[in-house]
């Protein structure tokens, strides 16, 4: 059940916006797709929703085949039975907050006095039930979001995807409405994608999270794995902030430009050059002198320093690369430091 | 898109399907049917229908001949000169009435619209009475003032055409710029008088510059309507030698020597014209696009006039005089008048006129006629265009961007021309539809077709492709999507392309000049043929009535449609 999502692509002409996606989203799944602008993670999600034509591979929506363009099987969205949130809401201005919730009943005949207990369901669930009456016109921007929400559930649909629906919202009620979206998927236990290119977003709402790349997959994990064992440079780089240390094999152990010794708990040798990825939040800055007993110590210079309030960010500048670290201490741009990390937050990565 | 290109097609797709074929061979055969026959008429020896004759290419070559040189030449010019007056004119109105501390902006505003809808040829019949030879203006120079000897004037010229022409489509170079100048964002203003610029130089290094595209865009449009207008060179022309190719089209048709070859090869040369001139705008209009302002709507501080206040209040007042005002005085004037005089205390009053327009079976014919034409054919025309703009814009099936294209063609085409290609066409086909009101009603329809596809498209465009979506999503299918979301949210440009196809058909005059029988006589008509005959007071008695007819639902249309409504 759920979605089956097996070698997907889709041409404009010759250009591939998505060359060959698979993956499986159980019931009660939550899975974001996430990447950069133009990487096909909303291409994915369109032809899930029977809005775009795949051009190749199979789509399967609780267990119904509803495209696979090789037999000529392309079930239009209508008959797909899903609900979605979009970008813009598309909150329909000409109706009432009742009449938009209820069209998806309506318009497969469902007997008008069942349609007004389900739509009155779906509006308690997202907290608008005394906003009924109103015209989208009258509603916040959040308010408009929910109705999209409640319309996009009120049909009992098998699953819900979501087209980026928090980014026309301002910073404070988005949190606030990851958390509801999250909820409300759990309680209905169905399968959800939700496309986004916020990665605090796909981290804190997702139980697995799929990072997409030029029509792509780059990496697929949960939210955890992803950020401390990405695969790959693209990976490390966009799930958070990272620094990177080229290093070398020498003598049976890894050596960085300047001939210090680094240990990395990871088995793994990518081969005979390596890229080490670092989370700033597990670099330790000291300035120079003070040493830790951290294996790793790295001597190097601050290049930028970004107060934040609670810690302050620093780009240092060491042997083979550029390193993030957070630390309260207050210190100056083009200060010597020594930065100390501990074996097992050294990712190794393939070096390109 | 999924609809066409699934296998098996529901219900729902087959009737779209229908529709589109349908709506694609109506639009062919109205848009297509005239200009090919036209083409076609253009390499023929003979009159339409006639069995005789044979190819040539004498036609083409009888373009070149000095006369036909020399009406190209003339309407040229006089487009450019009208068109350089009309921007200038109108858009000193426009900056004097939004810009400035102008006292009456709104009444300002519904005048010149009213000035708008004022149909071209009761403006120049008007002036004809006032300044032909024996008309008022020189009597009031000639007896009253004592100066006639060395100041005469004659409207029955170059000069006259220029002059009605722009008095009448001021009010369109008015309506273009208003938006532009209304919606231009304060900031890019402010910046400038931040910068140390006096309100004249603000003007003059950043406003103007800003509506350049806006400009340029209505100064062409204003010469296109300049050179494929008929019945302002017709009144005024005609009598007075200045031939343009509107008018030297119809001379040709109805007037002996007749040759409806060159006629056709003229219009084809007209068509050429504006098709050149419409391609140019759109051009214009694409580049203007991206560096447009449509920022929000801020107030910038008005100008203020200060002790030029009554040469603008002179200004204003001044053209809606002579545009609207001293016409409709000097029509009511004649039609109460026995025989024309211009002492207004030495005429003999009647009501004669009325009582006979109102006892005139013909004249309550062609009332009908008109109220059919426009009522129903706006109907079509509007149904048509909805049509055409949700496939073009919305459903966009295989073909769509050929029935874009074929839509905007009348836009190239001007009246008289697209009359004569009918012509040509009805003379050939089976039907027995010549002399017949559909006729007319199928030349209104191509002729303004644009307009309906403009108004309801330029609102579809603006519909995010996300509402439509949605309804997919929730279960509808393309029809009902459709029936349910776009046709409620496009409404009010729907009601807006009603009427203002209804209030077209009303005062269209070129497009019928050819077409019309003694049954299918619009009003139009009715007063054009009484003012040939020199009957001034018949044909003033009817225009006076017209014009009341097109202010009552200029007023109708204002109480039905509010301004600002708005989801």
């Amino acid at each position: 059940m759920g979605i089956s999502v097996t070698d997907l692509s889709k041409h404009y002409g010759k250009v591939a916006a998505i060359g060959g996606v698979s993956f499986d989203i159980a019931d009660g799944e939550f899975v974001s797709l996430l990447g950069p602008s133009g990487c096909g993670k909303t291409t994915t999600l369109r032809c899930i929703a029977g809005l775009e034509d795949a051009t190749g591979g199979r789509i399967s929506i609780g267990g119904r085949l509803v495209s696979a363009p090789a037999e000529g099987l392309l079930v239009p969205a209508h008959e797909r039975q899903i609900g979605m949130v979009f970008q813009s809401y598309a909150v329909w201005p000409h109706m009432t907050v009742e009449q938009n919730v209820a069209f998806p009943l309506t318009v497969r005949g469902v007997p008008a006095a069942a349609a007004a207990t389900e739509v009155a369901d779906a509006l308690r669930t997202v907290g608008l039930d005394h906003l009924a009456a109103r015209h989208p016109s009258q509603l916040s921007g959040g308010q408009q979001q929910r109705v999209a929400l409640a319309r996009a559930i009120v049909g009992k649909p098998s699953v819900l995807l979501f087209d980026e629906p928090l980014s026309n919202l301002d910073a404070k009620l988005r949190e606030g409405m990851r958390g509801e979206i999250h909820r409300l998927q759990r309680r209905l236990g169905i399968a959800a994608v939700y496309v986004t290119h916020d990665r605090e977003e796909a981290l804190s709402m997702s139980d697995r999270v799929i990072v997409m790349q030029q029509g792509r997959i780059e990496q697929s994990g949960a939210p955890r794995d992803l950020y401390r064992r990405p695969q790959n440079r693209f990976v490390a780089d966009f799930v958070g902030k990272v620094g990177f240390l080229s290093l070398t094999r020498g003598d049976g152990a890894w050596v960085t430009g300047d001939g210090t010794h680094i240990v990395a708990a990871s088995e793994d040798q990518p081969g005979p050059t390596a890229l080490a990825a670092v989370r700033p939040e597990n670099v330790r800055v000291l300035s120079r002198g003070s040493h830790g007993d951290e294996a790793n110590l790295l001597a190097g210079r601050i290049a930028e320093v970004q107060y934040l309030g609670p810690f302050t960010e620093y780009l240092v500048e060491v042997a083979g690369g550029t390193l993030r670290g957070y630390a309260q201490a207050d210190l100056l741009a083009g200060e010597d430091v020594t930065l100390a990390i501990a074996p097992e937050h050294l990712v190794l990565l393939p070096s390109e | 898109m999924t609809a066409i290109a699934t296998k098996g097609r529901s219900p729902s797709e087959r009737i779209l399907h229908g529709l589109y074929l349908l709506t694609f061979g109506t639009v062919l055969v109205l848009v297509l049917l005239p200009i090919s026959a036209l083409i076609y008429g253009s390499f023929r020896t003979s009159a339409p229908g006639e069995a005789v004759g044979e190819w040539t290419l004498r036609n083409y070559a009888n373009l070149a001949s000095e006369g036909v040189l020399n009406t190209i030449w003339t309407t040229l010019w006089i487009g450019l000169v009208t068109a350089a007056f009309c921007i200038v004119i109108g858009t000193a109105l426009a900056l004097v009435v939004h810009r400035t501390d102008f006292r009456w902006p709104r009444l300002m505003t519904a005048l010149i619209g009213l000035a708008f809808y004022f149909p071209s040829f009761i403006v120049a019949m008007a002036w004809i009475i006032m300044g032909s030879p024996g008309g008022i203006v020189n009597a009031v120079l000639g007896d009253l003032l004592g100066i006639g000897d060395w100041l005469r004037v004659d409207i029955y010229s170059a000069f006259g055409i220029i002059y009605v022409s722009v008095l009448h489509q001021v009010p369109f170079v008015y309506l273009t710029v208003r938006g532009p100048i209304i919606h231009m964002d304060a900031t890019y203003e402010e910046a400038a008088r931040a910068s140390g610029a006096r309100p004249s130089t603000v003007m003059r290094r950043v406003t103007l510059p800003l509506l350049g595209y806006s400009l340029a865009s209505s100064f062409i449009l204003v010469f296109i309507l300049s050179i494929e207008q008929f019945a302002v060179p017709a009144l005024i022309g005609i009598p007075g030698q200045v031939t343009m190719l509107a008018t030297q089209l119809y001379l040709l048709v109805r007037f002996s020597p007749v040759d409806y070859g060159l006629a056709a090869a003229i219009g084809l040369t007209l068509s050429a014209i504006t098709g050149l001139a419409i391609w140019i705008q759109r051009r214009i209009t694409r580049a203007g696009r991206l560096t447009t302002v449509t920022g929000k709507a801020g107030r910038v501080a008005p100008i203020p006039l200060g002790r030029w206040r009554w040469a603008a209040n002179l200004f204003c007042f001044g053209f809606i005089t002579l545009a609207l005002l001293l016409p409709m005085v000097i029509l009511l004037y004649t039609s109460v008048l026995r025989w024309f005089t211009a002492n207004p205390f030495a005429g003999m009053y009647t009501w004669r006129n009325y009582v006979f327009m109102w006892e005139s079976a013909s004249t309550w014919a062609s009332f009908w006629n008109t109220l059919i034409v426009s009522g129903v054919g706006a109907m079509v025309g509007v149904m048509l265009g909805l049509l055409c703009s949700y496939f073009t814009l919305r459903l966009r099936p295989r073909g769509h961007s050929w029935l874009d294209f074929a839509v905007v063609l009348p836009f190239g085409v001007p009246g008289i021309v697209l009359g004569l290609g009918l012509l040509w066409a009805y003379a050939f086909l089976p039907l027995p539809l010549y002399g017949t009101i559909i006729v007319i009603i199928v030349a209104f329809v191509t002729r303004f077709l644009p307009y309906a596809t403009e108004t309801v498209g330029g609102q579809m465009v603006q519909i995010d492709r996300s509402l439509e979506e949605a309804a997919w999503v929730g279960g509808a299918n393309r029809l009902t999507a459709a029936r349910r979301i776009i046709l409620p949210l496009i409404a009010p440009s729907v009601q807006g392309a009603y009427f203002l196809l209804f209030m077209a058909f009303f005062r269209e005059i070129s497009s019928a000049i050819l077409l019309y029988s003694a049954n299918t006589k619009v009003i139009s008509i009715s007063i054009w043929a009484f003012f040939e005959q020199a009957n001034w007071g018949q044909a003033s008695a009817l225009s006076v009535a017209a014009t009341l007819v097109i202010f009552v639902i200029l007023l109708v249309i204002g109480w039905l449609v509010p301004a600002g409504r708005r989801f």
